[in-house]
């Protein structure tokens, strides 16, 4: 890939642009709602490709992809992709005309992707053509193949519409294909602060441009007393972790467990390794580089010196390094290696919650709550003042609607111009 | 010495090692030594005995040096570790790190083992042609003073080193923090001039710091042949850094110092001993780092906390017979691989791309320290 040849993409993508501007913005969320239908299908021919090519692509095993993907498109239906329109945008039907709002999507958008999870990629490029603005996307490194074949599900469904999205790969380091690639109208970035940063100095204004660098969630939860309430817990809590081997910012990288008893945090602590454990059965965890490998290692040793020199940590952990579960005795930051390493933490007071997530809170994506009973409401409306854009239950963090506000914006909005036509006399 | 009369034979037979002019790696020796040391520890050590219990590794199991089991470094961060009364506690060096960082310790009562171990190390693997005790260099050396820096270990190793080998016009060239540049390029020239070889020694970061000076200034140096560099440490909490490839071509550039010519040393404070590039010593070996007969590297796989294969990339363990007052077998943060008899230090590929959207919370500490 040259930048010459970014620059023809844009071209063509333009040109098919006109054409998409004329189609009624209905018709459009049509056909990319059958498109998600066909996604959440799980006999179509483009998730089992999915489901068939990503463990070699990603290094994820193919039960937990099938599995990841099973929870993850579950909500992910026509239906929803309208009512996500309607709520963002408007009514639908007076979009096109009839209204005094104009809502358009930009000439050109320029879609940055990252990592290796295929939701984000999925609805990224389906939202820009929602606008009916083109897209020309550049696929992630760990994931050379989901865009792809969302292109080439799109263009099956409306060749016309296919038309109007191109993926290109080329390495992140080709500063010549960037700055082509940025000469988009509207840019959306996702990746490390390096990959952020490096987009923002290089993107000209007037452009639109929306980032997000990584970011994280926890479970913060009351320990049940009753065992089975406990295992049940710690089955919903093992699931958020395991899939997608804990690499996505939905899933969590410490439990805070709430109340005054000590031994209820080690008990779902240890429910929680059984529960891991049984995941590695159902749901085995990737591949992982011998650095993953090491600060895995690194972190479990130094836990275990911490508990010889005196601090109430237990450590539940397979024997290699699939997965680690290690209860603290306080609430200090440390590092989370992901892959499937997971912290409990006990709060000894519920006031203390918000101070121990305080240092994550420029980060937080989503946090998962349940035990806090009357003060459930309490406790989600703080930790979404804090910053997190999703509060739920256990067990679906991995689940997301698909009108989620990441990063506590909109899906379409951000990608939107709107327009309004005032009475004029 | 120790005052513990069972550490202060151990210390003697280590320091008798030490002192041998002619190296010998002598396995046999190594791997007594290691078990009576760790028997020692473990005995004098609660912590360290608890920890190794946790694991069920007793010195009624533990049947070679390579199963001695190791603390990790940055645990000392957290814990005051030493197998001697607190009372006879004479010096403390601390790892290095920005101001936010927590900053492990080493607790020693004694520097004798310390000391002796790192200057023939650093004889052999910068200065092998240095055979006499009375021969001397012209080292320069790009950090502070351990008058100015007490508790840097690599500033008391610098102390010691000029102490031992330096010869006229050797000196510390940061004080009060600062790169005394000026001071440098005047020695430099002098030196280029002059045809007499010089040493340089430093922190990665202050030779970064030197090559854009010079940068600056537009200066270029040709150093005598038998010039060389010695640079350690890495880049973190800096606000730049470079790959090693590329410092050592802008050495190259502005100094005239061939990467032949420039010896990476692999060191800690938590260590006693240091390990070397070999270049200078076998120019026309494979790089990689060798150390003395008395500190040994294993490279354990992470998966199974076994040894790793020939060429396997896994994490650096070090057994340092010269950690008697603390304890001997250490598992660093850093991945290496075995090379021939030496190993490589290899670190994570800087700007990898994550395979997720998640994010370690240490880098997250690192990014809301104030």
């Amino acid at each position: 890939m040259t930048s010459d040849e970014i620059a023809e993409n844009f071209a063509r993508l333009r040109i098919a642009g006109e054409r998409l501007k004329r189609r009624p913005i209905g018709e459009v969320l049509d056909v990319l709602g059958a498109v998600l239908d066909r996604w959440r299908d799980p006999d179509s021919i483009w998730r089992r490709d999915l489901e068939d090519r990503l463990p070699a692509a990603t290094g994820f095993t193919a039960p937990m992809v099938a599995e990841g993907l099973r929870r993850a498109l579950g909500h992910w239906t026509s239906d929803a992709l309208r009512e996500l329109a309607n709520r963002e945008l408007g009514p639908i039907d007076a979009l096109d005309g009839g209204s005094n709002r104009r809502v358009s999507g930009f000439d050109t958008t320029a879609v940055l992707l990252a990592g290796s999870i295929p939701m984000p990629s999925l609805l990224a490029l389906i939202a820009p053509l929602a606008l009916r603005s083109p897209v020309l996307a550049k696929a992630a490194s760990r994931d050379p193949l989901t865009p792809h074949l969302v292109a080439q599900s799109i263009a099956e469904a409306d060749p016309e519409l296919g038309r109007c999205i191109r993926v290109v790969d080329f390495p992140a380091a080709d500063g010549d294909c960037t700055r082509a690639l940025l000469e988009a109208d509207c840019i959306c970035a996702t990746g490390s602060d390096a990959t952020i940063a490096a987009v923002q100095s290089q993107a000209r204004p007037p452009r639109r441009l929306i980032v997000d660098g990584h970011r994280l969630s926890i479970a913060a939860v009351v320990a049940p007393e009753d065992a089975a309430c406990r295992s049940q817990l710690a089955e919903r809590l093992a699931i958020d972790v395991a899939l997608w081997d804990q690499l996505g910012c939905l899933s969590p990288i410490a439990v805070f467990a709430v109340g005054p008893e000590p031994a209820r945090a080690a008990a779902l602590g240890e429910a929680i390794a059984v529960a891991l454990a049984n995941a590695e059965t159902n749901w085995p965890r990737g591949t992982v580089d011998a650095a993953t490998a090491h600060a895995v290692a690194q972190q479990r040793a130094e836990a275990e010196f911490r508990r010889a020199a005196g601090h109430a940590v237990a450590i539940h952990a397979s024997a290699a390094t699939a997965w680690t579960v290690i209860v603290e005795d306080s609430p200090k930051a440390r590092p989370a290696p992901l892959h499937r390493f997971i912290r409990v933490v006990p709060i000894p007071d519920p006031a203390q919650l918000l101070d121990a997530i305080r240092p994550l809170a420029p980060h937080l994506a989503a946090v998962a709550i349940e035990g806090f009973g009357e003060e459930t409401v309490g406790v989600a409306r703080a930790l979404a003042q804090l910053g997190a854009s999703r509060v739920c239950a256990p067990g679906s963090l991995q689940s997301p609607p698909l009108d989620w506000r990441h990063a506590g914006r909109g899906v379409l909005a951000p990608l939107a111009r709107m327009s309004d036509i005032e009475t004029i006399r | 010495m120790s005052a513990d009369p069972r550490r202060a034979a151990i210390d003697r037979q280590v320091l008798e090692w030490m002192r041998e002019p002619r190296w010998s790696y002598n396995e046999k020796r190594f791997e007594e030594l290691a078990l009576e040391l760790f028997a020692f520890q473990f005995e004098h050590c609660e912590i360290y005995r608890r920890f190794c219990t946790g694991r069920s590794q007793t010195p009624q199991n533990v049947k070679t040096w390579r199963q001695i089991p190791a603390v990790p470094t940055s645990a000392l961060k957290e814990v005051e570790l030493h197998c001697f009364p607190a009372s006879e506690i004479a010096h403390r060096f601390r790892t290095s790190g920005t101001s936010t960082d927590i900053r492990g310790t080493l607790y020693l009562d004694t520097l004798e083992l310390y000391e002796s171990s790192l200057l023939p190390t650093f004889r052999r693997f910068m200065f092998p042609e240095l055979l006499l005790p009375e021969d001397r260099a012209a080292i320069r050396v790009l950090a502070p003073s351990p008058v100015e820096q007490p508790d840097s270990s690599l500033s008391h190793m610098f102390g010691v080193v000029l102490g031992a080998l330096g010869g006229p016009g050797s000196d510390f060239d940061v004080e009060k923090g600062e790169l005394l540049f000026d001071r440098v390029l005047t020695v430099l020239v002098e030196s280029a001039a002059s045809e007499v070889p010089i040493a340089l020694c430093g922190t990665a970061f202050a030779f970064v710091h030197l090559i854009d000076h010079m940068n600056q200034r537009g200066v270029l140096i040709g150093l005598p042949s038998a010039s060389r560099i010695m640079e350690t440490g890495g880049f973190k909490g800096r606000s730049r850094e470079i790959p090693r490839t590329e410092l050592y071509a802008e050495l190259k550039r502005v100094l005239g110092i061939p990467a032949e010519r420039i010896v990476n040393q692999y060191g800690m404070t938590e260590l006693g001993s240091q390990f070397y590039d070999s270049v200078i010593r076998g120019p026309s070996e494979p790089r990689r780092k060798l150390g003395p007969p008395w500190a040994r590297v294993v490279i354990v796989d992470p998966e199974t906390g076994h040894e790793a294969a020939t060429g396997q990339v896994g994490s650096i363990v070090v057994v340092d017979l010269a950690n008697t007052g603390s304890v001997l077998a250490l598992r660093t943060g850093d991945l290496g691989r075995a090379i021939l008899d030496g190993f490589e230090v290899i670190g994570r590929e800087p700007g990898a791309e994550a395979r997720g959207c998640s994010i370690g919370a240490d880098e997250i500490l690192d990014r809301t320290s104030p």
